[in-house]
């Protein structure tokens, strides 16, 4: 579905890189979290696969991406945008409309989306993002995280197979953060659309994601599934990325023979696996 | 925020209007108002705005918005009253200052102007959606997509950058700034200094949403690419003429 192949992009005017020789695939279906301190290269990532970089960011970029099967340097954001939904963290300046279903209609308009398909692709959306109740609401009533999800909407209405999301929660309080990602997870698991996130809060996104890419300075330095990457701890630290505590207690309980499994991914896991240190130390 | 340019959702007779018509009669009160010489027909659009409002169900929202255009009037009324010098002096004051009875009329028909004109628009904006504006502006006379959104974008960013505004100011506020100063020179001069990160956050926040804009096929739109149908129908026809009416005794009164 994303085939990154060494890519390195610098931005006009700045000589150092922004992303570095960044190898990446995604395959259809995958739920992919990106973490790592700002300046690292997450957004500009995201902006390869968009094809906003080199398309609307210029400089100098080498290597080769591919989305969806087309060469991201071969085909306007504009066209990628059939197969790539992309969603910023500034909420209200990527809503257009006074209300929910004209903000949904806006892009079936300008995509020609046949008339009779129309009704029945806003619902469809709506209801992916779980908001068909907010239809006719006026936008400007609603709280970020609902706003959020309208946006979410907007773009699930395209049909995209792949959504790219650069901070979709960076504007929004703990909870409204959840819920953005638990209707990330239902795009994901019951419309399978590829989903790739940038995002801070390292807990909510292991809980969510299935693979997780670290970025440190421009470099790709660990992708992998959520448990095999939460293993490198020296280096998630050195990219200032704050391994959740339950790792840290595993791998302690590791280093001390007391435990030798993964570690957990969620709160029954834990459980198990205090149960398990609990016996060991006995 | 709430800003008083927000559409209020709702299904009445004003809601339902084709969006040239509701233009329209925003325009042609506004129009009349200057129009005529006339202060009770003034007042008369004034009134009829509030009936529409009424019915639109956001009385409460224009009532609010007149009573700030009339503290907003004393201050002008009071300020152009003393600068005509013609007609009869009705009142002598002191330092050679007089108010006449043309300066009276002509600073009440100033405001009443003002207060009258400003009404119908704010009013057009908060019971049309800003997208049919822009889809019935491009169906019906033909502009180009791109000014018509340029036009409900401008719209739409005044409630943002008011929200910036706030932002920045909160920001300066809590570094001990005196922004809570009676003295509104003072004030101003404190203002003054943030309109250049206003601007830039603003330039910020406009560029990601061209993007946004872009990538959700911005460019491909074109004439026919609108959605709704905007029929005109009985009720627009109704208007229209009331609106004619009225600008035709705007002229003639």
């Amino acid at each position: 579905m994303i085939k990154i192949k060494d890519v390195s992009f610098s931005y006009e005017g700045n000589p150092k890189n922004a992303l570095t020789n960044v190898t990446l695939e995604a395959a259809r279906g995958d739920f992919l979290g990106i973490i790592g301190q700002s300046g690292a290269g997450k957004s500009t990532l995201t902006r390869v696969i968009n094809g906003l970089v080199p398309h609307y960011y210029d400089g100098v970029f080498s290597g080769d991406a591919a989305v969806g099967g087309r060469a991201t340097l071969e085909s306007s954001p504009e066209e990628l945008a059939r197969s790539v939904g992309s969603l910023f963290q500034d909420i209200e300046g990527q809503l257009f409309a006074s209300v929910v279903d004209d903000e949904v209609l806006f892009g079936l308009e300008n995509f020609g989306v046949p008339r009779d398909e129309i009704e029945s692709r806003v619902e469809y959306a709506l209801a992916a993002a779980g908001i068909s109740d907010l239809r006719t609401r006026a936008i400007s009533t609603l709280s970020g995280g609902q706003k959020q999800k309208v946006a979410i909407a907007a773009i699930t209405a395209l049909k995209p197979e792949i959504m790219v999301l650069d901070e979709p929660t960076g504007e929004l309080d703990p909870q409204s953060s959840r819920r953005v990602f638990e209707t990330l997870r239902e795009l994901n698991e019951k419309h399978g659309v590829t989903i790739v996130v940038v995002e801070q809060k390292i807990m909510m996104l292991c809980e969510f994601v299935s693979r997780l890419a670290v970025m440190n300075g421009g470099r790709l330095i660990l992708e992998g599934p959520v448990a095999s990457v939460l293993k490198n701890a020296e280096k998630l630290e050195d990219a200032g990325v704050n391994i959740p505590r339950v790792t840290t207690l595993a791998l302690r309980l590791r280093e001390h023979g007391l435990y030798d499994g993964e570690p957990p991914a969620n709160i029954p896991e834990a459980a198990r696996m205090m149960r398990t240190a609990v016996h060991a130390s006995l | 925020m709430k800003s008083f340019l927000d559409y209020v959702p709702g299904d009445s007779a004003l809601h339902r209007l084709n969006p040239l018509t509701k233009l329209a009669l925003a325009f042609g009160l506004c129009t009349s108002c200057f129009l005529t010489r006339n202060h009770a027909l003034v007042v008369g659009v004034m009134l009829l705005n509030l009936f529409q409002a009424a019915i639109a169900g956001v009385l409460d929202r224009s009532l609010k918005m007149l009573s700030a255009l009339v503290k907003l009037s004393v201050v002008l009324f009071l300020a152009q009253l003393f600068f005509v010098r013609e007609g009869r002096i009705l009142l002598a004051l002191p330092f050679g200052l007089y108010i006449t009875d043309a300066g009276l009329s002509f600073s009440l028909l100033f405001v009443l102007r003002l207060v009258a004109a400003t009404m119908p628009l704010a009013m057009m904006l908060s019971i049309t959606r800003m997208s049919d504006i822009s889809n019935a502006l491009v169906r019906g006379t033909g502009i180009p997509y791109k000014y018509a959104f340029v036009l409900t974008t401008a719209i739409r960013l005044i409630p943002l950058f008011a929200d910036e505004m706030a932002e920045i100011m909160e920001a300066q506020i809590a570094r001990g700034v005196e922004f809570d100063t009676k003295n509104f020179f003072k004030k101003l001069r404190l203002i003054l200094p943030l309109c250049v990160p206003l601007l830039i956050s603003s330039v910020r926040k406009i560029e990601d949403g061209a993007i946004s804009a872009e990538l959700r096929g911005f460019n491909l739109r074109n004439r026919n690419s609108g959605y709704k149908r905007y029929p005109f129908g009985v009720g627009d026809a109704a208007v229209l003429a009331l609106c004619a009416l009225v600008m035709a005794a705007s002229v003639m009164i």
